[in-house]
């Protein structure tokens, strides 16, 4: 079963193409790897997918439903995460307060618990909010810093954070945009196990884009390559890294050693 | 979110014991004809505040103010409508209109937002001056009606004749007012807006409709906008729209100062803004063109000397 399916979607910026003629489907549970270059569109294709920018062309198909014309927060609704490259958190809000707005959709206040804030109500739903958010922190090891400010969190926390953000949605597919960027080894090894852990727990199915080949060596069950906008190789990550055509375009014959 | 302390309450309570107090001890007319003004501005400038929530600033907050002032003026006198009636559709007219505008307005952000709100304002002012069946153009409207008596049961028959009524009115209008803008600024739907603020693309990958909830926003600040010129209309009982009125785009740059000096981050800011560059402004009366030069340049010194606003006067203070 495909939890999602990309048909022959593109997008171009005032006659620029972006992406051309895409097309790739992600099956439940995977964890599906999208690499390339700097600017072959993997940034734009999980845009096109979590409903950021709308496609210039073709479909895009989610548990079988088409969900091309929805707008991003309709799309969360469906089950769809993003942990963004950029923007990863609510800088003004403290870490507790970042993944309860995460929880925002399952919070399902009433208009009188939303606009007034000192009914008994709505100190009752918002007691129960921290209560999930907590259970979320720990997932990710926060539970300690939830009071703090979540801008003044190191670089992998706000990255961890960030997960715990998105969890909130209840995805079932979450989109991780280059999540190991500037981290230590030691961070991106606790990253990497909470992915894994994200799809052994809790059954979420993960698309990830990412520079560290090696990471994505480790944990993804399938690659997909662009290049210029195009897919150009798709397939198992040890396939994939010696495909010659990938070589040339991504990684470079002294990179050849991963 | 904030705590409030017991000693927050004591200032709030104090406040308004004081505003309420100050009719019957100033007994001039005179200055409660300027404090009607800046209680009103004062409504004008914190709703400002709640679209600055969003980081957003409009420089054409009068024009909604001006949609609520002849819509409730209107209302009362072609349609017979009770003044709290008019009160009440005038600021939902102007909330009306601004959630009609509000999708295309708050897809824009920044300075095309300002610059959007400022042109709009103009527009509405210029329709206002031109449509002379309707609004009475540019020699503008008479003879609007203000409350009818009110009998309340334990002061007895209330009219409103008399200029210490109307304050004593218009600040009650205004508390209930910014008590609505507290608990709302305190709300899972604040909490909304400022996530917008912080980043509106992963406010919306969370699910947050995040053009429904600033079209929220910005119906709400109109509204309150809406229900300030209403205050005004029955309280001047004559309204115009030249450009040196109130309805002026003078007045939107006023109000964005008012909140800058006041502080922007904090509920007092608007409050104690308005009420310090008003009254400022009203004891330079007597130096006519140049007053604006001493509120300006004593709105320039505020802001450098104090970048929070002169809320920020507190912090220093407790801090010493």
């Amino acid at each position: 079963m495909n939890i999602l399916e990309l048909k022959n979607i593109g997008k171009t910026f005032g006659g620029l193409s972006a992406v051309y003629d895409l097309s790739f489907s992600v099956g439940d549970h995977e964890i599906l790897g999208l690499i390339g270059p700097n600017g072959a569109g993997k940034s734009t294709t999980l845009d096109m997918i979590d409903g950021s920018l709308r496609v210039s062309g073709g479909r895009v198909l989610f548990s079988g439903e088409d969900i091309t014309h929805r707008p991003a927060y309709q799309r969360a609704k469906r089950g769809i995460g993003r942990v963004f490259q950029r923007d990863v958190l609510f800088q003004s809000f403290s870490v507790a307060e970042n993944v309860m707005l995460g929880l925002h959709l399952q919070a399902r206040l009433g208009l009188r618990e939303a606009i007034l804030p000192f009914s008994r109500n709505a100190r009752r739903k918002t007691a129960a909010l921290r209560e999930k958010a907590f259970a979320l922190l720990k997932q990710v090891s926060l539970e300690t810093k939830a009071d703090q400010l979540a801008a003044n969190l190191p670089h992998g926390s706000q990255r961890a954070l960030s997960i715990a953000i998105a969890l909130g949605v209840d995805s079932m597919l979450l989109l991780l945009d280059e999540p190991l960027t500037g981290m230590t080894a030691e961070e991106t090894g606790a990253m990497l196990d909470i992915i894994y852990a994200l799809r052994e727990q809790r059954g979420i199915t993960v698309i990830v884009v990412e520079h560290n080949i090696r990471a994505v060596m480790e944990i993804c069950d399938r690659v997909v390559v662009l290049d210029y906008g195009r897919k150009i190789a798709e397939g198992g990550p040890k396939d994939v890294i010696q495909d010659p055509i990938v070589v040339e375009a991504y990684l470079g014959a002294d990179q050849y050693d991963v | 979110m904030n705590r409030v302390s017991v000693s927050d309450y004591a200032i709030i309570g104090l406040t308004i014991c004081g505003a309420y107090l100050l009719a019957p001890i100033l007994n001039d007319e005179y200055w409660l004809s300027v404090l009607i003004v800046v209680l009103i501005n004062i409504l004008l400038t914190s709703s400002l505040r709640l679209i600055y929530l969003l980081d957003e600033i409009s420089l054409g907050h009068v024009g909604f103010s001006l949609l609520g002032a002849y819509s409730s003026a209107l209302f009362m006198l072609r349609l017979n409508m009770p003044f709290w009636g008019a009160l009440i559709a005038g600021g939902l007219f102007s909330a009306v209109a601004a959630s009609l505008l509000g999708y295309p307005f708050l897809k824009l952000k920044g300075i095309y937002f300002s610059i959007l709100t400022f042109m709009t304002a103009e527009i509405f002012r210029l329709v206002t001056y031109n449509w002379t069946s309707l609004t009475g153009g540019q020699f503008g409207l008479s003879n609007v009606p203000g409350p009818a008596p009110l009998n309340l049961p334990v002061l007895g028959v209330v009219s409103f004749d008399s200029m210490h009524n109307y304050y004593f009115l218009t600040l009650t209008v205004l508390i209930v007012s910014l008590l609505i803008i507290y608990s709302l600024e305190h709300s899972h739907v604040s909490m909304k807006w400022r996530a917008i603020r912080d980043a509106d693309k992963l406010a919306a990958s969370v699910g947050v409709n995040v053009i429904g909830y600033k079209i929220v926003n910005f119906a709400i600040a109109s509204f309150f906008a809406g229900i300030a010129g209403a205050l005004f209309a029955h309280y001047q009982g004559a309204l115009s729209v030249d450009p040196t009125s109130r309805f002026g785009p003078m007045m939107s740059l006023f109000l964005v100062v008012y909140m800058v000096v006041g502080g922007k981050d904090h509920l007092w800011g608007p409050i104690i803004g308005t009420a310090a560059l008003d009254l400022f402004s009203e004891i330079a009366r007597p130096l006519s063109e140049y007053r604006y030069m001493l509120v300006g340049s004593f709105a320039i010194i505020t802001i450098l000397s104090l970048p929070e606003g002169l809320v920020g006067i507190r912090r220093l203070l407790s801090h010493k």
